[in-house]
């Protein structure tokens, strides 16, 4: 098994009367299990053709029902620039420029009609975007010759 | 303004060949521009014993009111509860759409479009369905 942990920091100085510092650290841990670290990894740069709709990560049966995590960022520079990121058509957010985020995926096959591929659509401009998925199995196409 | 950064370190020796070690940081702006945000909810805890859906931040109103698909605005929810087994889990959903689980320990840091519908919610969930273990949530919001 691999040990990977993620940490995120939170803080500002001026955001509130006081200081702003919270961080947390995790570990990316196998479902069902104590402590078994996720074994698997995807990790892409892409550039996205503005006001296209893509699928960034789509729904395999080998990752459905389990522990996956995902990671996207924004390359971009323009602050202007933007992705929205959605889940069965359902926008979650933006991210622009510079953004970043980090969640849970629940690869969900049960809804015959829902499709929890997570899709982005870039706006403004061509969107240079990096992402990863952790994870412990996908399904990979078969070779068609 | 304000000035208030989010940083995301992942790091593993071993889940491939060489080191993986990504680290960034998001100065947390108003939508399209470089003006840093100015408002939060502040940390918040939640703690809830039921096996029912539970709304996290009602969009359209209260706090949340001002969220809105072309704003800015992040979110970060943590599941405090210990790992256990690794069978039990918070589900967090946009309105009725799936996000993922957050086991006992885990973390998520995400933009929010919010807006009318658009709440955040959460199930406590195990292998054998809804759970009714007490479970405990911290959450904030930045928003503008």
């Amino acid at each position: 098994m691999a040990t990977t942990t993620a940490t995120i920091t939170l803080s500002s100085a001026d955001l509130l009367s006081d200081n702003l510092s919270l961080s947390s650290t995790m570990n990316l841990y196998q479902h069902g299990t104590t402590a078994t670290g996720l074994e698997q990894l995807n990790y892409h740069r892409a550039l996205l053709p503005v006001d296209g709709d893509f699928d960034l990560i789509a729904e395999s049966a080998a990752l459905s029902e389990k522990a996956n995590y995902v990671y996207i960022i924004n390359k971009n520079t323009d602050v202007t620039d933007y992705v929205i990121i959605s889940i069965n058509s359902e926008p979650i957010g933006r991210l622009y420029a510079g953004d970043w985020l980090f969640m849970p995926w629940d690869c969900d096959l049960t809804h015959a009609t829902a499709d929890s591929s997570i899709e982005v659509l870039p706006k403004v401009h061509d969107i240079h975007i990096e992402y990863a998925l952790f994870h412990s199995g996908e399904t990979l196409p078969t070779s068609g010759d | 303004m304000a000035t208030t950064t989010a940083t995301i370190t992942l790091a593993s020796s071993d889940i491939a060949d060489n080191n993986l070690s990504i680290s960034n940081t998001a100065t947390l702006t108003t939508a399209g521009t470089d003006t840093g945000i100015t408002e939060t909810t502040g940390l918040a805890r939640k703690k809830v014993a039921t096996s029912s859906n539970t709304v996290l931040l009602y969009s359209g109103a209260g706090i949340a009111a001002d969220v809105t698909a072309d704003k800015s605005a992040k979110v970060y929810i943590k599941n405090i509860n210990d790992r256990g087994d690794g069978t039990k889990w918070v589900n967090i959903l946009l309105a009725t759409v799936e996000i993922g689980r957050l086991y006992g320990g885990d973390f998520m840091f995400f933009p929010w479009s919010g807006g009318g519908g658009k709440d955040i919610e959460f199930t406590c969930e195990s292998t054998s369905g809804t759970d009714a273990t007490e479970t405990t949530l911290e959450y904030t919001v930045f928003y503008e």
